[in-house]
């Protein structure tokens, strides 16, 4: 017996060695792995794949949702049921999409964690409180998006402003999930809060909060909402050209329209955004900002221009093809030639190369290396001008659009109280934040021969500040489509006219003074965009209506406007992935770990666009398919009526 | 056909279109067709050229690129068959191993000695690789033979296996700080006067974009401080006298027989000199670099390595 228990023990003993030599032996070699191919496939191919996938589902259901909860608003204020039932079908798309997301969400992280787990590893080491988060604030969203969806019959009538902060609390959640996440891509660009020689964490907030953190917050949440719009029109699209009844035909193409002014709107303020971006990029590190615009990456910026081109004349072609079904639109069909040969002419300039790619007998021919008349357009002081002046060219687009089938309007006196006190907190906030930035760079500290060339920027600003007092004053005094008309013109002379050629006297003196300079010409234009909006509102409000819009009455044409738009933001978003992941170079994180597998090099601009494309491919099919899922409630509910 | 069917046909057309943008975009900027392809073949060879190999940033092919720095690779195949009969050896294609295998061996006239050998670091392509760009070199003019490459593949030797340490400076230095001093305008010298890289910066002397892929830190160190050890191809010193006994030392910038244009350095500025013919009484290339031999007392010990550090990041 006795035997046998020692026999036993050695026994246990021994499989118990084996199987602890096993355990360390497996976490040891797992230690070893860094890398991991998929079956054959490149590591990095599949998660790039995987991850645009992912990015375009979120951006798409953390765009929507702003949107759904502004058009309810609006439903429940004006007590148009339209609104109402927009809303709800913008939420049943979301719905069907929310799931794919989170079902991407978990295959990029078995991706991750799979094929790069040292890399992974270090970064669980770093962000895990965070992940934890992450993790439950994505219950509180999906109770939220369910809730919200779920409910609608239920609180239609007494509990509609309940109904609605569920759906801000759902914006909430969601936004907050994107910046926690965003915080992971920034820091792998800008990674702070460690030490860059052991990657030991010095601090975790620093590393949340890291320098590209709130511009790429900043940016992707305005850019989800183009996006959410401009796919939605695309829906809305593709439904309109297979609607068989004229009441199918009018809903769509009001939701088209809907989606369409949506992704212009959120459109108009992203270059400003991506500038803020690009310049926190050199500044966060001048290396990275050089590789960018003037390195490996500097090309992708000319087909992302075109991408943005396509936009831009996508969606002003829409609306003139949308003046067709209002009466009344032919008395401005007049500015139409001149919209599209400024738009045309910016998109031109803004593709211009500085650097032409010339062969030795062409540049011979020319005498330098430069093109003695486009290398002005290749520069940023002619290319910031020309991005103004496409902002403000779709913005007079819009304006005459939404003036259309308007006739006499009612005097601005008689709005009342509410309309001037508007106009005045409107006026007063955008003053402030210009006298804020002209104080700042009254502030700048330079050199006194550098900081001379800072005063005219100071003069313009105090300009348009004067501008916008006279405008308001005119708008007072019933004077509104001239006050409109006298700050669109004092603001293409300063943004447009002037600090373009003030740009290219600072670029040959005072190089430093240009980034103060593009944000001058921002901060005018945008305080232009804002005040005149403000005063259409009120300009047409309650004004005649010359004729009606004939909804379902466009031209088939411009449902592949529509079409082009949603292909061209969801293609410009998997370049920008490429372009914001690919900076990077050969770092997993820049300046700390290096990315030393086989696909660590920059692919061709030829292979990304390959990928990019079959990444748009498999997004609109899976979209597609989701959308169709949705809609097979609702067919088999009219068969059931029917 | 339904309208999805129409929509997707005009959402493929425009993805088409965007494809086509990238691949004549890859063309312009001198990038690859990159298809991912691997083994001995001129696709990936192709592929190499315009990436890993960093062959692209000292040649050009015919319009593609810009580089200037080594010839022209067009039409290479057949040039190669010439130069192959000029120095005895068999074949084209064992001159195209030579001149990467042991490229001093034979440098073409008008260009000089600074081809890096790419199986040593930083560049480190292994032996197949080498064979896929020749492979690829050989459809320049002419058509692969992958069969006869591998015949000589003994020739070519696999990347070196000695463990490359990344070179760290003595001190802690930060590559945007030399980035700054070399854009820096107010300095007494500045790098960017006579230098460019990615366009931004003068062309009186060489372009150094790209320079961190191709140069090693020790040749860029000695480069910097005794510029006139290697003085590349086209940027020799020229002194030059005048008929009015005026002596000139500067850049020749072109020689035409209607004119020769010197630039000059003067107080820091490259002014540009056009002589006539009758003007010009003696002219003759020197051995010293235009370029200022006293750095070392100019830039302080953080700025030097911050700005070796800044060159070595332009890959």
């Amino acid at each position: 017996m006795n035997s046998f228990k020692i026999f036993f023990s050695l026994l246990v003993i021994l499989v118990l060695q084996g199987f602890v030599s096993q355990v360390v032996e497996a976490q040891e070699s797992s230690e070893l792995v860094q890398y991991r191919n998929f079956f054959g496939i490149d590591a990095r191919l599949v998660v790039w794949i995987v991850s645009e996938l992912h990015l375009m589902f979120a951006a798409f259901v953390l765009g929507v949702p702003m949107f759904a909860v502004t058009v309810e608003i609006i439903g429940v204020k004006s007590g148009d049921i339209r609104f109402d039932n927009l809303a709800r079908e913008f939420t049943k798309l979301l719905s069907a999409a929310f799931a794919t997301t989170a079902a991407l969400g978990g295959l990029l992280s078995f991706c991750l964690y799979g094929m790069y787990p040292g890399f992974m590893r270090y970064m669980t080491d770093v962000f895990h409180p965070i992940m934890f988060v992450y993790a439950l604030l994505f219950f509180a969203e999906a109770f939220c998006l369910y809730g919200y969806y779920y409910s609608w019959d239920i609180l239609k009538e007494k509990g509609k402003w309940f109904h609605i902060f569920l759906g801000i609390m759902l914006n909430v959640f969601g936004t907050t999930l994107m910046f926690l996440a965003n915080s992971w891509a920034t820091f792998m660009m800008s990674p702070d809060g460690i030490d860059l020689e052991t990657g030991a964490v010095t601090s975790l907030r620093a590393a949340f909060d890291n320098f590209l953190w709130m511009p790429v917050n900043l940016h992707r949440l305005i850019a989800n909402v183009a996006f959410g719009g401009f796919v939605v029109g695309a829906y809305a699209a593709v439904k309109f050209m297979g609607s068989k009844s004229d009441d199918d035909k009018a809903h769509y193409d009001w939701m088209g329209y809907i989606g369409n002014f949506i992704g212009l709107a959120a459109l108009i303020p992203l270059p400003f955004a991506g500038y803020y971006l690009g310049r926190e990029i050199y500044s966060s590190s001048p290396v990275m900002g050089n590789i960018m615009m003037g390195g490996a990456f500097s090309w992708t910026f000319i087909i992302q221009a075109i991408l943005i081109g396509m936009l831009f004349i996508g969606g002003n072609y829409y609306l003139w093809n949308g003046m067709d079904r209002i009466e009344g639109a032919e008395r401005y069909r007049k500015y139409i030639p001149f919209i599209n040969i400024i738009i045309f002419f910016c998109f031109a300039v803004w593709l211009t190369p500085h650097n032409l790619p010339l062969s030795g007998e062409e540049r011979a021919l020319i005498g330098e290396q430069y093109h003695p008349f486009s290398k002005f357009f290749g520069v940023m002081a002619a290319k910031n001008a020309v991005v103004n002046l496409l902002i403000l060219s779709t913005f007079f687009s819009f304006l005459i659009y939404r003036r259309a089938n308007k006739g006499e309007i009612v005097k601005f006196s008689q709005h009342g109280n509410s309309a001037r006190i508007a106009l005045i907190i409107t006026a007063g906030l955008t003053i402030l934040y210009l006298v804020w930035y002209a104080m700042g760079l009254r502030g700048v500290e330079l050199e006194a021969n550098i900081k001379q060339y800072i005063s005219p920027l100071i003069l313009c600003i105090a300009i348009q500040i004067v501008a916008i007092v006279v405008t308001i004053l005119m708008t007072f005094a019933n004077k509104g489509k001239a006050a409109q008309i006298l700050l669109l013109f004092v603001t293409v002379l300063i943004a447009v006219v002037y600090l373009a050629y003030y740009g290219f006297v600072v670029m040959e003196k005072a190089n430093m003074v240009l980034r103060f300079l593009s944000v001058t010409q921002v901060s005018v234009v945008i305080s232009c965009l804002i005040v005149n909006a403000v005063i259409d509102v009120f300009l047409f409000k309650n004004a005649k209506e010359v004729g009606k819009i004939r909804w379902g009455k466009i031209p088939l044409r411009s449902q592949y406007a529509l079409l082009l738009l949603c292909v061209a933001i969801v293609t410009l978003m998997g370049l920008m992935g490429f372009i914001r992941s690919g900076l990077r170079m050969n770092w997993h994180i820049y300046g700390y770990m290096q990315d030393t597998s086989p696909g660590a090099f920059t692919p061709s601009i030829s292979y990304m666009g390959l990928a990019t494309a079959l990444v748009v491919v498999l997004f609109l099919a899976l979209v597609s398919f989701v959308f169709w899922l949705a809609g097979l409630g609702e067919k088999k509910k009219s068969s059931s009526n029917a | 056909m339904g309208s999805f069917g129409k929509a997707i046909i005009f959402s493929l057309l425009i993805l088409g279109f965007f494809v086509y943008v990238c691949y004549y975009v890859t063309g312009l900027s001198g990038g690859s067709g990159g298809s991912g392809a691997k083994g001995v073949n001129p696709e990936a060879g192709e592929e190499i050229y315009w990436g890993e190999g960093q062959c692209s940033t000292c040649h050009s092919i015919g319009t593609s690129g810009s580089a200037t720095r080594g010839p022209n690779q067009e039409g290479l195949a057949a040039r190669a068959e010439e130069r192959a009969k000029e120095r005895g050896l068999t074949s084209g294609l064992e001159y195209l191993i030579e001149s990467i295998v042991n490229p001093g061996e034979y440098v073409v006239d008008g260009f000089d000695n600074i081809m890096p050998k790419v199986y040593d670091a930083p560049i480190l392509l292994d032996r197949e690789q080498i064979m896929a760009v020749i492979s690829y070199l050989q459809t320049l003019g002419g058509e692969a033979d992958i069969v006869a490459i591998n015949k000589l593949k003994d020739k070519i030797p696999e990347a070196s296996k000695k463990k490359v340490e990344p070179w760290v400076p003595p001190i802690v230095v930060d590559a945007s700080v030399g980035e700054q001093i070399f854009f820096d305008e107010k300095r007494e010298v500045t790098c960017s006067k006579c230098h460019t890289v990615n366009g931004k910066g003068a062309k009186v002397g060489p372009d150094l974009t790209g320079i961190g892929a191709v140069q090693t830190p020790q040749y860029l160190i000695e480069s910097i401080l005794q510029p006139s050890q290697v003085i590349i191809k086209g940027f020799e010193t020229m002194y030059l006298i005048g008929t009015d006994g005026m002596a000139y030392t500067g850049i020749l910038q072109s020689q035409t027989d209607e004119e020769t244009v010197l630039l000059v350095d003067e107080e820091g500025e490259m002014v540009e000199y056009v002589f006539y013919p009758e003007e010009i009484e003696q002219m003759q290339k020197q051995d010293v670099s235009i370029m200022p031999g006293n750095f070392s007392e100019m830039l302080t010990t953080y700025e030097f390595y911050g700005i070796v550090s800044y060159l070595l990041s332009l890959k």
